[in-house]
């Protein structure tokens, strides 16, 4: 960057932002401050909060000025030191050692049916629960987590296992509160995650398939590494397209106009996206910044930690007009929600198969009248990962 | 220096001098050239550094690989048979030291 010194300004303190607020709606907060600068120091959250798209695509295609190995993190502590917060060109060979397992050609071979398979049996365990339904709990969360356990390969453990492993570990790595119950549940869990990874190591090692853990059997990364890296891809993979789901479903439910064209043209790709712009389901990650810097004009100190905030950046109105708002015929305008840089989200491809391709068509396929119930509100939660928590629907 | 040229719709062309050893997708990104997304930073894994190459250049390009081939199966502006390529896989130097592209109307 060679922003010249004279244009440099400090980076603001924001002291009236508070946890409890950020979690119920960090929306009209991000507007506040993006008015304000597209950075500020945040004490509620110990970091440089970036809300800017600029700055925070700046932020995460630059990994020499802003590491992705931060000092202090939560994630480390409650998953191990997974390949998300290495840079390359450690991060590169353990992201290679996945191979193709999460890419198209292995979805197509192998996952996609999968993946309709699982729909259909939570679909039917959906209306078995009838009308008024959570369909997050009846749906979304069991369908993700089924995903997840047969793409990586935990014959061992059931879909329930996962989704505790996955909140439970998750939990931690938004432990901002320093909650000693969270901790332990993620120690509990993580432990779990060890012994099961153990037992299906020896197991593919004699009969290999095509699952993620299996391809990894083989592959030269320490035991301690590739232990972190699938509790990342635990939490990563289950929660994401759980919240992906359940915020398409709102937004499409609480936008007839939007639902209707969305479904004559079947453009769920386009209902997926914009949803995850609008609501990114990972808000929120870190960045530390390895020397004095200037980001988009602010002054940024050596060792500063910073939360690049995808969700903030991504209701950027310097580059989405009308931001706040779900539009799925806007401008086509790339989005953050699975970052950027060599930390592109690895499961970008799973997640498009198996919300854009099976699970939002076979759900408007199968409940053709589905409906949310005025009777009971959905809820929707968080800021470091954010998403629709509780979402009764009513159909005929 | 290599020289790359990236053609836009409606007749408009950035011409980049580009240090031998770097890809179409990292000279776009760099010099902002409007159309070149390159979202995950050069792994063969977003599809958003789709070009066109023209014929002239076609003979020098490298072999598709395998992580290339399936990405190209993925972008968001039709595939063309012969001069699809990823801007990420494309790399000027001795062997290219000069190569014309045309950027999709759309990578997302």
């Amino acid at each position: 960057m060679t922003t010249q010194a004279n244009d440099v300004r400090p980076v603001p303190t924001a002291e009236w932002v508070t946890i409890p607020d950020l979690f119920d709606d960090p929306y009209p907060i991000f507007q506040r401050l993006r008015a304000e600068a597209p950075v500020h120091w945040v004490p509620a959250v110990d970091r440089y909060l970036i809300v800017g798209y600029e700055a925070a695509h700046d932020v995460e295609q630059d990994a020499e000025r802003f590491t992705a190995d931060e000092a202090g993190s939560l994630m480390k502590r409650s998953m191990g030191h997974s390949m998300l917060r290495k840079d390359d060109p450690e991060h590169a060979a353990e992201r290679q050692a996945y191979g193709g397992v999460l890419r198209p050609r292995a979805i197509k071979a192998h996952w996609n049916a999968v993946f309709e398979a699982n729909a259909r049996v939570h679909l039917d365990q959906l209306k078995a629960a009838g009308p008024g339904a959570d369909v997050v709990s009846h749906f979304a969360a069991p369908y993700a987590a089924e995903n997840l356990r047969l793409v990586l390969g935990f014959h061992n453990a059931t879909a329930d296992d996962l989704q505790r492993w996955s909140q439970t570990l998750i939990d931690g790595t938004g432990n901002y509160a320093d909650d000693p119950d969270v901790w332990a549940a993620a120690e509990r869990s993580s432990a779990e995650v060890d012994t099961a990874i153990d037992e299906m190591l020896a197991h593919f090692r004699d009969e290999p398939d095509h699952t993620l853990l299996s391809g990894l059997a083989d592959m030269p990364m320490s035991l301690e590494a590739l232990r972190a890296n699938l509790k990342m891809t635990i939490g990563g993979g289950l929660n994401e397209p759980r919240d992906a789901i359940a915020t398409t479903l709102w937004a499409l439910l609480s936008h007839p106009g939007q639902r209707e064209r969305v479904l004559a043209g079947s453009r769920w790709a386009d209902a997926f996206e914009e949803s995850i712009r609008w609501v990114a389901p990972i808000g929120m990650y870190p960045r530390q910044a390895t020397r004095d810097t200037v980001l988009d004009g602010l002054q940024i100190p050596a060792g500063a930690r910073l939360g690049v905030h995808v969700g903030a950046a991504n209701r950027d109105p310097a580059v989405f007009a009308d931001p706040e708002s779900y539009d799925v015929d806007r401008p086509k305008v790339p989005h953050l929600a699975f970052g950027g840089g060599s930390h592109f989200c690895a499961g970008a491809w799973v997640a498009r198969a198996s919300v854009v391709g099976v699970a939002l068509p076979q759900l408007f396929a199968e409940l053709p009248e589905l409906r949310l119930d005025p009777a009971a509100p959905a809820t929707i939660q968080g800021w470091v990962f954010r998403g629709v928590t509780h979402l009764p629907v009513l159909w005929s | 220096m290599p020289t790359v040229t990236y053609h836009h719709d409606g007749g408009t062309a950035d011409v980049l001098d580009v240090e031998p050893g770097t890809s179409l997708m990292r000279a776009a990104v760099r010099n902002g050239v409007r159309g070149i997304v390159g979202e995950c930073g050069g792994q063969a894994m977003c599809a958003t550094c789709h070009v066109y190459v023209r014929d002239p250049y076609l003979g020098a390009l490298p072999d598709i690989s395998e992580d290339e081939e399936e990405m190209l199966d993925c972008t968001t502006a039709p595939r063309d048979a012969d001069r699809s390529r990823l801007g990420c896989q494309v790399v000027v130097g001795p062997d290219l030291d000069e190569i014309e592209v045309d950027v999709p109307a759309s990578q997302v």
